[in-house]
């Protein structure tokens, strides 16, 4: 099972990135990559970057699916109908763009989203059997596999595609090792990057691709997908889940999978009594969140994260620094506490506090002293 | 889907296919075997997605249809029934499962969709000859011990068959090289081959592929294009991609003006080899050749196991000449020459060495020198 699999079984229906026809919010990208097909003269790698959970996968696996069906010989007809059943369709969303769309019922679809479309090839962290769990990175064998793909002659006889989810996870060696297929691609070959930090990649591999950067989804395309994927949520917890996940329907999902709207109130309320500290009330709230294993983990720390930024921006910019995403009720609360500190504070607070979430995993911290610790720390700098 | 048909039919089709499919496999499609049905046969279909193996065998069908189910599972059931027995299968709720049934066991399959099996296509495959299995076994046999292993040299990782001109007749030859020793076997060109592109054909190709032929006077047919190559033989059909290089330009490598000549037995001379190396170190595997008028002796030297020398009576005339090789590598080059004698061309202790079998024209195998 790969990383996206594991993912999409957590929150039930939504579909993988590989399997989903439809993609929202993305009309600017999508144009350009199909500008960019049409015009005869495509880049042999593109970056897609933006941040998690907003459809990057989706569009890449979308211009994919989408090659491969204009170039499976003899399938025009198959396409062009495809396409007219697209605009048949009742266009219930904002914003669905024909422009890649190539239907669920196609040939090319159906073998790309099962992972048996043979001049498509995708590089995710592989499983580690020895651990029995997926790897944390992309070790440099993945990324050997891709020259071997590329060496070889496409099995329909059109482009051969990979799709590098993500480059993120490359490792130092995995990086470089991809440098190479980079900068000597063979003819109609295309390689798609993911990325949700381009700033952590190479600059080497940077300059080798051109850069797509995708935007976070606008507040409405979000809540009418966690209505579609989420139906049983209420309208304000969807309405807050929507807020907190910044535009990613990913995030939301996630969130909104771990009853992250409770979570965000009580969470919230933690950060408004500050810098009195309830440590019995924090105890109580790290146990709770630590029974769901990793996944209430890795949400509380989304929040902390969220909670910080909006610190940082509130003291950075006062009032003004407002984003319209904050609740009123939070909105107040952030303005007060972050007049407590100065800003160089809370943004050490915040680089402070990234840092240690970063390396909870791979250093095997104790996830509920991490927690503790990151509360103190933040009491500390408003008391100081 | 609805058929019925002999266990031993199904066992050897199935036999064929099922080694291209992998063991270990993430993606649920690529362990399955696809299974069709048409009105008088059934095919199987196994892929790896760099080639696939098909193969049909006859059939009594009741319904056309196609579904997938594991390869593996699949083959050991079959391998289990017993023989002679007559094997019922039949896809049931609504495609999601196929049923196999055979005197009084059952089995249930859990099937995916045959459009989710990756497809080969194979285009159109404008150069089409016919081959004796015997003449495509020795091609391969002769030539793939040479095959290189080195990722960044992909465009060696194959055989390159190709089409040339030889002493003034067309012939057909296959090529291998490491970099370190290169093999070149030719037949005469088959009937169509005419005007054929070189193509590479990948090491897995070749290894599944020698897995379906024995050494017979069967016929194999073969297509290609520049991007894909099919065997077919008997009922047997392996479609594959191809490497997408440029072979080198391997003939420079063989030299043209080597004087000295060493003929030499080649059971002996290889039982020598194989003895003396066993003193010499395991990374290098040197053996020294030294030869004098009508003697030949090997030796193999090493700091930590001692030292070995054997004497062979050889054909030898000339200056006497001390040159080094990788045991392993003259072991398989003398493995493939069949005949008596073997002969050895060479120009001094640091040039390019041919060996070739005495009296065949059609085998050259090159290797390159160590310093010893």
């Amino acid at each position: 099972m790969s990383a996206r699999d594991a993912a999409a079984a957590v929150t039930a229906p939504t579909p993988s990135p590989r399997a989903n026809p439809e993609l929202l919010g993305h009309e600017g990208g999508e144009q350009a990559l199909l500008a960019a097909a049409r015009g005869g003269r495509l880049a042999h790698a593109w970056l897609i970057t933006g941040p998690a959970g907003i459809g990057k996968a989706t569009l890449a696996f979308r211009f994919a699916r989408y090659i491969l069906a204009r170039e499976s010989p003899g399938r025009q007809g198959s396409l062009l109908s495809a396409q007219s059943g697209e605009q048949a369709a009742p266009g219930d969303l904002p914003g669905s763009a024909a422009g890649l769309f190539v239907a669920p019922d196609h040939p090319a679809f159906r073998r790309v989203a099962s992972g048996g479309h043979a001049d498509l090839l995708t590089v995710e962290r592989g499983f580690d059997e020895r651990r029995d769990r997926l790897r944390r990175e992309i070790v440099v064998d993945d990324v050997r596999s891709i020259g071997a793909f590329l060496g070889q002659t496409p099995a329909e006889g059109g482009w051969r595609i990979v799709v590098v989810d993500s480059a993120d996870a490359l490792n130092r060696n995995a990086a470089n090792a991809l440098l190479k297929v980079l900068e000597e691609p063979p003819d109609k070959a295309l390689l798609l990057l993911i990325s949700d930090t381009p700033g952590s990649l190479l600059p080497t591999i940077r300059s080798r691709c051109r850069r797509l950067a995708l935007q976070p989804l606008a507040m409405d395309i979000v809540t009418t997908l966690l209505a579609r994927y989420q139906p049983q949520l209420e309208e304000a917890e969807r309405t807050a889940v929507a807020e907190i996940a910044d535009g990613s329907i990913g995030r939301a999902l996630a969130l909104a999978g771990a009853g992250a709207a409770h979570l965000h109130r009580d969470i919230g309320r933690v950060f408004l009594s500050l810098p009195a500290l309830d440590v019995a009330a924090l105890h109580r709230l790290c146990d709770d969140v630590l029974k769901q294993k990793d996944e209430g983990f890795a949400v509380l720390a989304g929040l902390i994260r969220w909670w910080l930024a909006g610190l940082a921006r509130h003291a950075a910019a006062g009032s003004a620094g407002r984003t319209g995403a904050e609740e009123a009720g939070a909105r107040a609360g952030l303005d007060a506490l972050a007049g407590a500190a100065p800003l160089d504070c809370w943004l050490q607070v915040w680089e402070k506090t990234e840092r240690l979430l970063a390396v909870v995993d791979s250093a095997n911290l104790d996830r509920k002293q991490v927690l503790l610790s990151i509360f103190l720390d933040i009491a500390a700098t408003m008391r100081r | 889907m609805k058929l019925t048909l002999d266990h031993a039919a199904l066992l050897k089709a199935l036999a064929h296919v099922q080694s291209v499919v992998e063991r270990r496999n993430t993606i649920p499609i690529l362990s399955n075997v696809k299974v069709e049905a048409d009105s008088e046969a059934l095919r199987l279909t196994a892929t790896d997605m760099d080639l696939d193996v098909s193969e049909a065998t006859g059939a009594d069908v009741a319904k056309t249809g196609a579904t997938t189910v594991p390869a593996h599972t699949l083959y050991e059931i079959v391998r289990k029934l017993p023989d002679g027995a007559q094997i019922e299968i039949e896809t049931a709720s609504g495609g999601q499962q196929m049923v196999l049934r055979c005197g009084r066991s059952r089995f249930t399959l859990a099937s995916l969709p045959v459009e989710d099996f990756p497809v080969m296509t194979a285009g159109e495959l404008p150069h089409a000859f016919r081959l004796s299995a015997r003449d495509l076994c020795g091609l391969i046999d002769r030539t793939r011990f040479a095959i290189s292993t080195e990722e960044t040299r992909y465009y060696l990782n194959g055989i390159y068959l190709h089409e040339i001109k030889h002493g003034g007749a067309d012939v057909l030859r296959a090529v291998a090289t490491d970099g370190h020793r290169l093999a070149s076997v030719e037949v005469p060109l088959p009937e169509g081959a005419n005007g054929m592109p070189g193509v590479i054909v990948p090491r897995k190709t070749i290894a599944e592929l020698r897995k379906l032929i024995d050494e017979s006077d069967d016929q194999i047919e073969v297509g290609l294009s520049t991007t894909k190559i099919r065997f077919a033989a008997e009922k047997a059909v392996l479609t594959s991609k191809l490497i997408d290089g440029t072979f080198p330009d391997y003939e420079r490598v063989i030299p043209t003006g080597n004087d000295k000549t060493l003929d030499v037995a080649c059971k002996a001379f290889s039982a020598a080899v194989d003895r003396v190396s066993a003193i010499s170190n395991d990374r290098s595997r040197a053996v020294k050749l030294a030869m004098t008028n009508g003697t030949l002796v090997l030796s193999a030297t090493s700091p930590d196991s001692g030292s070995a020398t054997e004497e062979l009576e050889v054909n030898y005339r000339g200056e006497a000449l001390e040159i080094g090789f990788n045991s392993r590598y003259l072991l398989d080059i003398t493995q493939q020459i069949g005949g008596e004698e073997a002969r050895f061309s060479i120009a001094d202790a640091a040039s390019p060495t041919i060996l070739q079998e005495r009296g065949d024209s059609g085998a050259i195998y090159v290797l390159m020198p160590m310093r010893v």
